[in-house]
């Protein structure tokens, strides 16, 4: 609509523009005096940047701080987090739309749950519930404590610290809880998009269910729910920060943690929230460039 | 497995009373709730609930007064309250000077969305309570009504774009047509069409104020998820106090969706009529 309007009137600095532009002076200018005049506040940005890498003197070589670490944990945590809700959503997304009435409930059900309840008592509840009653059993912690020192290192790898790998575990659970009722949904839309014509046809064809289902609709459905899943997945790192919460070291505690320990308030939080935004703009800038090279390739094998 | 196995006697299935799959539904879920509670109790778990209506109200002297977590509540539906029309108003704006002609309005209202979508709420809201509240010098309570609004502003801006994109071309073009003024055509021709079609969306907005409403526990403002922590360290009755509060927050919403419900029935009857 824009696009046509602004056709016919060419494209200028009006009056909107000269109020908006004096507002934002305005705001700045007021800003600066609270922060230099009123709050005489000492930006000390060196001081946090150490918090990323920082000189160890005993050992004469450039170590990595809490900042860097937070971001490590947030990044397990997201990759675990992400593989978990994915499979949680595909499956919960297929009974979404079985034809047996129990499993349709069933992930309505956690649908219906998930997306009603507060995002903070649901990461507390789903944290104790998994973390402290289905994980006990599985005695992680002396399993880590007996464990020989390359299966440590591996785990510390892939998971963090090894005297810590049950409470990452039921907070990527957690995690994964959440945003698999968004992919399940996520699912259902994109095999209920699918035209009634492949059904009859596949059915037809004398397919099994599971068959229709692997042969010819979910191939279809991935192509469609692609997008919305790229979306979710950065939804996902958002989320990761509710992880802080649950006393998981990634990088919203971190920030916490600097915050309280230095007083460097602005700093931190701006560091913290830069660090965000690079995360998720990035992602998306990536995935979008992805899509287009992916529908290219597709409308050239059309064309061919 | 379970979805191939029911391929095969599609036709029988379909003819099950609805009932059989329901039971099988409830005793599945009363299976997980026994797992839990037998769970806890082989932790020594002591569940104490019967500490909890002392939680949520005390009677003394005849007197009805309110627990912790009831007063919790009502600072969260002041919140909420506060936090629907700023962030409505905030939707507006930005959609507005998103559609303006003005590259300041759309760069300013694009970099706020950018920076909204792009960064966690909870990291919102500490930037908002130790950042701009000291240099606003604004209390714990409207640093977080401000954190909650101008982060659900995003979404109700692209609840009114999508509501006024929604308005056929044709529509505009007979307007533009009759000579109206850019005021008058959205006054009289886009917004009567464009606000039933964004009605429901925003008042399901009231259901996401609520849910995030709990993030801001994270500071110093005590709704119903931070009275809730609070008590908990206190009377280490964890189990009890979160499924409360979840229960609490669970009915809070299912009664402002089935309002949402109501609202969208509505509408669709009247534009039938």
């Amino acid at each position: 609509m824009t696009g046509r309007v602004s056709a016919v009137r060419r494209r200028r600095l009006g009056l909107l523009d000269a109020i908006i532009a004096a507002a934002a002076i305005a705001v700045v200018v007021y800003v600066v005096y609270r922060i230099n005049t009123y709050l005489v506040y000492n930006w000390d940005w060196e001081r946090l940047i150490q918090f990323f890498v920082r000189f160890d003197a005993t050992r004469g070589q450039w170590v990595p701080n809490l900042l860097f670490e937070g971001i490590v944990i947030s990044i397990r945590v997201c990759f675990w987090g992400a593989v978990m809700a994915l499979a949680i959503g595909l499956v919960m997304g297929l009974c979404r739309v079985s034809n047996a009435l129990v499993l349709r409930q069933i992930s309505r059900g956690y649908v219906e749950l998930v997306r009603n309840m507060a995002p903070v008592p649901f990461f507390f509840i789903a944290f104790f519930f998994v973390g402290n009653q289905l994980l006990l059993p599985l005695e992680l912690d002396s399993m880590m404590r007996e464990a020989s020192p390359e299966t440590r290192a591996v785990v510390d790898v892939l998971f963090g610290q090894p005297n810590l790998l049950r409470n990452f575990i039921a907070a990527a659970i957690a995690l994964a809880l959440y945003d698999g009722a968004y992919i399940t949904e996520i699912v259902r839309a994109g095999v209920q998009s699918i035209e009634r014509g492949q059904w009859e046809a596949a059915n037809s064809l004398g397919l099994s269910r599971y068959h229709v289902l692997r042969h010819v609709i979910l191939p279809q459905a991935v192509q469609r729910i692609t997008p919305p899943l790229t979306n979710q997945s950065i939804q996902l790192v958002k989320d990761s920060a509710l992880v802080s919460l649950l006393s998981i070291q990634e990088l919203t505690f971190m920030g916490q943690e600097i915050a309280h320990s230095t007083t460097r308030f602005f700093e931190t939080w701006i560091i913290v929230a830069a660090l965000y935004f690079v995360a998720c703009y990035g992602l998306s800038r990536l995935y979008g460039r992805i899509e287009r090279r992916m529908k290219r390739g597709r409308t050239e094998i059309v064309g061919a | 497995m379970a979805v191939a196995a029911s391929a095969k006697p599609r036709r029988s299935i379909a003819r099950r009373s609805p009932w059989i799959d329901t039971a099988q539904t409830v005793v599945l879920a009363g299976v997980l709730i026994y797992v839990v509670v037998t769970g806890a109790s082989s932790l020594t778990y002591n569940w104490q609930w019967y500490r909890i209506p002392k939680l949520l109200y005390v009677v003394s002297e005849g007197k009805l007064v309110w627990g912790p977590l009831i007063q919790g509540l009502f600072v969260t539906l002041e919140i909420t309250a506060w936090g629907l029309p700023l962030a409505v108003g905030i939707g507006l704006v930005t959609a507005l000077l998103r559609r303006s002609e003005s590259i300041a309005a759309q760069a300013v209202a694009s970099g706020y969305l950018q920076l909204i979508r792009n960064t966690p709420i909870l990291v919102q809201v500490y930037l908002f309570y130790f950042v701009v509240a000291p240099i606003f010098g604004l209390g714990a309570f409207w640093a977080c009504v401000l954190a909650l609004s101008f982060h659900e502003g995003s979404f109700t801006a692209e609840i009114f774009r999508s509501g006024i994109e929604s308005v056929r071309r044709g529509q505009w073009e007979a307007a533009d047509s009759l000579g109206l003024s850019r005021y008058h055509r959205y006054r009289h021709v886009v917004l009567p069409q464009a606000i039933p079609i964004m009605l429901p969306p925003l008042t399901g907005q009231i259901v996401t104020l609520i849910k995030h409403s709990s993030i801001l526990s994270a500071v110093a403002i005590f709704d119903l998820t931070n009275m809730a922590i609070d008590k908990i360290a206190e009377t280490f009755m964890a189990f009890e106090i979160w499924l409360t509060t979840a229960a609490i927050y669970l009915v809070l919403t299912i009664a402002f969706s089935v309002v949402v419900d109501i609202v969208e029935r509505r509408i669709r009857r009247r534009g039938r009529a």
